[in-house]
């Protein structure tokens, strides 16, 4: 037994210290609720930064290293956030970070991140204030509320000529955020909010709530919430005959929210960021590796991770080293042709330039109703 | 005033979805005095379950429903048998912290094996609209709640009018009386826990027809569970029927009329009131609490 023990031990003693041994990988860190009632939607996410990491290392992967992703499960609450990015930094010695879904656990590791210069990417968190902390360090490749709801408004209250809207949204900063920029933007296009409901992360029964907005005589329901909620939510409106038009925003137009959803799914719209039948030729290649890998097409959590962590590895690539101020220089440059679009960062670190879209699911297929770039936020 | 009627139907309906969901838990406690933690992920393993034998094996609503009964009585008599048996009759800390690591356990088992997507169990009675007057329910609710009160007065009957259920009232009573008069208690002990699972699972899949079956649940069931047994009091059947219907209707008209965002709150004030207005709970089974 010993000798056969010797052997690898042998080897490191040969090719230089553990320390070094490290070296060979980039290693980059990505906390994602893994469990919990997100926990969905950050698999997905992970999926998507996955792909894109072995995409990385095919291609020769980054300063002629490979890269390792380091995962660990945050949980989307801000405390397990912070200790999984003390571990990924003081124990894994990653270079850079990808996390952490939601926008209050992105908030809680943001000064961590900070504190040890660490540069860190979201591709999910869309609380606006976020970007508007002063922390240098980091980026969000994804949209924020206020600019999702000022690029739909318009099409909102033109194309789907609404009157009177009740809005729903899960009770947390993210729902609660895109209930009051949807409203505000909605009211200024002329529409007029009937009510505003919240509900808990993990409630079955929306009788009470679907009650009150029933009684509220809203022609249509703005709903905040994510693909577990959601797709209970949208299933009980149609039990109760609730004659409106659903509009949401959220992990909408994925295949499981469908399947989940069934019938009641039939004519929603949903405000996304991404969709799998969105036509590009870069999206096209990417839909067809990411079935490939996990026998679905990818959502818009799958696409965000995959962007976050191909953002980040330009940039170490562009950096041409894995020093932190570097790296975070290198993204600011970012010029990333995203499977939706083209994605740029302002110096707040806020992206912009890449793609929106509205679908409606038509025989259980998210189809593209119409689309708009957003713009530099002022 | 229709609101009104609506939310009262809503809270019931709910409310007695509570009551089954709570039932295993005030049985187990009520009868073996074994704080079961892991409640809500037996809650949880019925829906896991029922949406495998339903739409992974093909068995219809029914049949699912027994072979769930069968598998999770099977699986409560084991866990008894071979884990809680070690630590009974040393104080009730061992217990809770036997069940709460199993709770982790099941959990995350499950997580592995199933993962996290929410599953659909597909419901053996349509989704039609039903009015009644003004008020809007649906043909699967009623049938779930039928089906809540047969499973609630079986239990009843199976603790109250059969020799298992003499021998586990009189192994609760006096634990070396009943094995005095030939009493196999260690049977006794593992048909209750594997009752008390049954009951749970029966809820998880009858309920995971409306909902949806998701690995996470767990936690949140137990909550509510343990709300309705502490106002309802420990181990006792009425205590957990009025007690869930009371947190239905409660939760319902709080989110009716004040604010479907603090629901929450309206479990844990009932908690506080109950421990400290009625700390036995509405009807309790013993006037004193080891």
């Amino acid at each position: 037994m010993r000798n056969i023990l010797s052997v690898p031990l042998a080897a490191v003693a040969l090719f230089g210290s553990a320390a070094a041994y490290s070296q060979e990988t980039i290693k980059i860190g990505l906390v994602q609720p893994l469990t919990g009632s997100v926990a969905y939607n950050g698999q997905a996410d992970l999926n998507g930064s996955k792909l894109a990491v072995e995409e990385r290392n095919k291609a020769g992967g980054v300063l002629g290293k490979k890269v390792e992703l380091v995962v660990e499960d945050g949980q989307c609450k801000p405390a397990n956030s912070v200790n999984a990015t003390e571990k990924l930094i003081q124990k894994d010695k990653v270079v850079a970070l990808s996390g952490a879904f939601c926008s209050s656990a992105t908030a809680a590791i943001m000064p961590v991140a900070e504190r040890y210069k660490m540069p860190l990417i979201t591709g999910v968190s869309s609380k606006a204030d976020l970007t508007e902390k002063g922390n240098k360090y980091f980026f969000r490749a994804a949209e924020t509320d206020a600019l999702l709801s000022r690029a739909f408004a318009k099409i909102l209250a033109n194309d789907l000529k609404l009157k009177s809207v009740a809005y729903v949204g899960v009770n947390d900063d993210w729902g609660r955020g895109g209930v009051e920029e949807f409203s505000n933007d909605l009211s200024a296009a002329g529409v007029k909010t009937a009510a505003k409901e919240y509900f808990d992360h993990g409630v079955t029964d929306f009788y009470t709530l679907l009650t009150k907005v029933r009684a509220s005589g809203a022609d249509a329901i703005f709903v905040a919430a994510e693909t577990q909620d959601g797709s209970i939510l949208v299933k009980q409106i149609k039990e109760l005959g609730l004659k409106m038009r659903v509009f949401g925003v959220g992990s909408w137009a994925t295949p499981d929210f469908i399947k989940l959803a069934g019938p009641a799914a039939e004519g929603i719209y949903a405000a996304v960021p991404y969709v799998s039948t969105y036509e590009s030729p870069r999206n096209v290649e990417f839909v067809k590796n990411y079935t490939a890998a996990y026998k679905e097409p990818p959502g818009k959590y799958g696409n965000a991770g995959y962007n976050a962590l191909n953002i980040m590895m330009d940039a170490i690539a562009r950096a041409g080293s894995t020093d932190s101020e570097k790296i975070r220089e290198a993204l600011h440059k970012t010029d990333y042709n995203a499977p939706n679009g083209n994605y740029k960062f302002t110096d707040k670190g806020q992206a912009y330039g890449f793609s929106l879209v509205l679908v409606q699911i038509k025989d259980q297929s998210p189809k593209v109703v119409a689309s708009t770039s957003v713009d530099a936020p002022k | 005033m229709d609101l009104f009627l609506q939310f009262l139907v809503n809270g019931l309906v709910t409310g007695s979805f509570y009551a089954l969901s709570a039932l295993g838990l005030t049985l187990i406690f009520g009868l073996m005095r074994v704080v079961n933690f892991a409640h809500g992920e037996m809650y949880m393993l019925g829906g896991i379950l029922g949406w495998f034998v339903t739409a992974r094996l093909g068995l219809d609503f029914f049949s699912g429903l027994v072979a769930v009964a069968v598998i999770m009585a099977t699986f409560g008599w084991l866990v008894d048998r071979v884990l809680i048996e070690r630590v009974r009759d040393q104080g009730e800390e061992p217990g809770i912290l036997l069940t709460i690591g199993l709770s982790i356990f099941l959990a995350n088992t499950a997580l592995l094996l199933v993962g996290t997507a929410p599953q659909k169990i597909e419901g053996p009675v349509g989704n039609q609209l039903v009015m009644l007057g003004p008020i809007v329910t649906t043909e699967l609710r009623l049938f779930a709640v039928a089906t809540c009160a047969l499973l609630i007065l079986a239990a009843h009957l199976v603790v109250r009018k059969t020799k298992l259920g003499s021998a586990m009232r009189a192994t609760f009573q006096d634990p070396m009386a009943a094995r005095l008069a030939g009493i196999k208690i260690e049977r006794v002990y593992a048909s209750t826990f594997a009752l008390g699972c049954t009951l749970a699972a029966l809820a998880g899949m009858l309920l995971g027809s409306i909902y949806s079956a998701q690995v996470s649940i767990g936690g949140l069931i137990s909550l509510k569970a343990f709300v309705v047994v502490i106002l309802g009091g420990m181990g006792s059947f009425a205590g957990a029927i009025l007690g869930g219907l009371i947190l239905g209707v409660a939760e319902s008209m709080w989110g009716g009329y004040v604010s479907t965002g603090l629901v929450d709150i309206v479990g844990f004030s009932i908690v506080i009131a109950t421990l400290l207005f009625k700390p036995y709970g509405l009807f309790s089974t013993r006037s004193e609490r080891a």
